[in-house]
């Protein structure tokens, strides 16, 4: 716990992303697929789908705990910082905040993810509740010294 | 005649409700392709042998394609626009069940805040409360989300 994780991996975001991804969920909104009506306005192109942005460093930073995800809880927060562009470049960094009582079903974490582009700016702020497998009735994740903190209605809510 | 899309500050009363026309009846193919794009390598997304082993009836859906498609179905409504607004965040996402592909989303919304943006008086900040459900009306998850929305008159 506390230990900022910066995920291996980049992942350039392509006008084949943008437009594909905002289609197939039917956002409707042209500032993702249509470049000639971005051309006057202060952006000046199209922009990639916050929701995108989202999911791709939230992917970006599921890589050191893959297949022991049990479930997601919840988002408490998502905050976009700066807009991403076609041709960004995004990397993420985690940090586990909160690590709850382990059940049958697994151990809750609390993680702040991040999301940063090829120039180091923020993009994304994002704050996830999930359940994670856990081994033997131990936490799979790194135990964390010190005491477990505030709780939060939601983690009440879960146990 | 042109036929315009676009949602102004003013358009939003606190309180008022839409009932987001389209569903979406997510598949294999969309679970699958929107997983493997966002490098989401979760077995219980993408691999069905496996979601069967942990006691699922098959795969699940990736929640962050949930959250998109309801956002999407949602747009139309509420943050259409060409004006310079903007998509701030989301807060107190909660899923009350997990889906697995065949299902249907609809949604629905209530604006819960709208107030000028102090620091850029041309736009409003509107929060909406968006509830997405299956074709039998189980709630399957909920949101709100935070949009900058252009003033119809710009001070």
């Amino acid at each position: 716990m506390n230990d900022v994780i910066e995920h291996a991996r980049g992942r350039t975001l392509t006008e084949m992303d943008g437009v594909l991804l905002s289609t197939l969920v039917m956002n409707t909104a042209e500032g993702h697929f249509n470049e000639h009506a971005m051309q006057g306005t202060a952006f000046g192109h199209r922009v990639v789908f916050g929701g995108i942005v989202t999911s791709l460093v939230v992917g970006l930073s599921s890589d050191c705990f893959g297949e022991n995800l049990r479930r997601d809880i919840g988002y408490p927060r998502i905050a976009f910082k700066n807009p991403v562009m076609h041709g960004d470049t995004l990397y993420a960094r985690s940090q586990i905040l909160h690590k709850g009582r382990v059940t049958n079903e697994g151990g809750l974490v609390r993680m702040l993810v991040q999301g940063f582009n090829q120039d180091r700016q923020e993009v994304v702020e994002i704050e996830r509740d999930f359940i994670l497998k856990s081994a033997d009735g131990v936490s799979s994740v790194k135990a964390a010294s010190g005491g477990e903190g505030e709780e939060s209605d939601l983690i009440q809510g879960w146990r | 005649m042109k036929i315009e899309r676009q949602n102004w500050y003013e358009d939003f009363e606190v309180g008022q409700l839409f009932r987001h026309r389209l569903g979406r009846t997510i598949g294999e193919f969309d679970n699958s392709l929107f997983t493997t794009l966002t490098l989401a390598y979760h077995p219980l997304f993408l691999d069905e042998h496996y979601a069967k082993s942990q006691g699922f009836a098959s795969r699940l859906i990736n929640p962050l394609l949930l959250l998109n498609v309801a956002i999407g179905l949602s747009v139309e409504d509420l943050s259409e626009t060409n004006e310079g607004g903007a998509f701030l965040g989301i807060e107190n996402l909660l899923f009350h069940r997990q889906s697995s592909p065949g299902v249907t989303i609809y949604a629905e919304s209530e604006v819960v805040s709208a107030r000028v943006a102090a620091s850029r008086p041309q736009f409003g900040i509107v929060t909406w409360h968006t509830v997405a459900t299956d074709h039998s009306d189980e709630q399957l998850f909920e949101f709100d989300r935070t949009n900058l929305v252009p003033r119809r008159h710009r001070t």
